[in-house]
């Protein structure tokens, strides 16, 4: 089975001491679930320096830059939770779906995420998720459909 | 300021900087939207703006750029990667047939 959001790259219940240290965080499950090259970390600090990856609702997707794509080993993603809240930038963000993708794998995904975030109800559950299963329910169904 | 009605945009380009995150999720949702109208809806690097682009929407840390690639194009800077009022003109440009300014 091919796992663009792997069960073993759901954190629910991270903590992080800022911004920075969140996208670490995040880098750092992309890196142990063998998705990118560790460099790929520090192009997704510069990216966030340059422009913010906060998308709304609580929500940023922290990613490499151009140059980093060549450290993305595979197409995969990672959510983290931080319960207690992270500043991003004056921005309050409790999930963090991180992408490392050479291609468009992810896009599919990444359109269910939109739709989620553009749902009160749906970003909420997002948000107050406890359970892997839960996240991998509300982002799933169209990587299921692609699969078949 | 230049001025473009909604009726001759054919293709939209959704310029950023790796084409990996932000810019995928609102091209998403643009193609959704623009559907029915029969518009295309690309989500390139901003360093390769495709020549028959017929309006650019980016980041607005990214139009500087994007108007040095791409100086005779009508750039719409945005903020806000989901639900920007910038981008909701457009689409309404499109939409309705309306002339847009930018």
């Amino acid at each position: 089975m091919s796992e663009l959001l792997d069960p073993r790259a759901v954190r629910l219940a991270e903590t992080a001491a800022g911004r920075d240290d969140a996208i670490r965080r995040c880098g750092a499950v992309l890196v142990e679930i063998g998705a990118v090259h560790p460099g790929y970390v520090d192009t997704m600090l510069d990216r966030e320096r340059s422009i913010s990856t906060y998308v709304g609702e609580g929500v940023a997707i922290p990613h490499g830059t151009l140059a980093g794509k060549d450290l993305v080993e595979r197409d995969a993603l990672a959510v983290l939770r931080f319960p207690g809240g992270v500043d991003w930038g004056g921005e309050p963000v409790t999930v963090c779906v991180a992408i490392a993708a050479r291609g468009d794998g992810h896009v599919e995904l990444l359109a269910a995420l939109a739709e989620i975030l553009l749902d009160e109800d749906r970003a909420r559950e997002l948000r107050e998720a406890t359970e892997p299963g839960a996240v991998i329910r509300l982002l799933g169904p169209i990587q299921e459909e692609t699969k078949r | 300021m230049a001025t473009i009605n909604g009726r001759d945009i054919h293709k939209l380009v959704v310029a950023c900087d790796a084409g990996m995150g932000s810019s995928v999720m609102l091209a998403s949702t643009l193609r959704r939207q623009l559907g029915k109208t029969g518009v295309t809806v690309e989500h390139t690097p901003v360093n390769s703006i495709p020549a028959d682009a017929d309006v650019v929407v980016c980041h607005s840390g990214l139009a500087a750029r994007a108007r040095t690639v791409a100086p005779d194009k009508p750039i719409v800077p945005f903020q806000v990667f989901l639900g920007d009022p910038a981008v909701t003109r457009v689409v309404k440009a499109i939409q309705q047939g309306t002339d847009l300014h930018v």
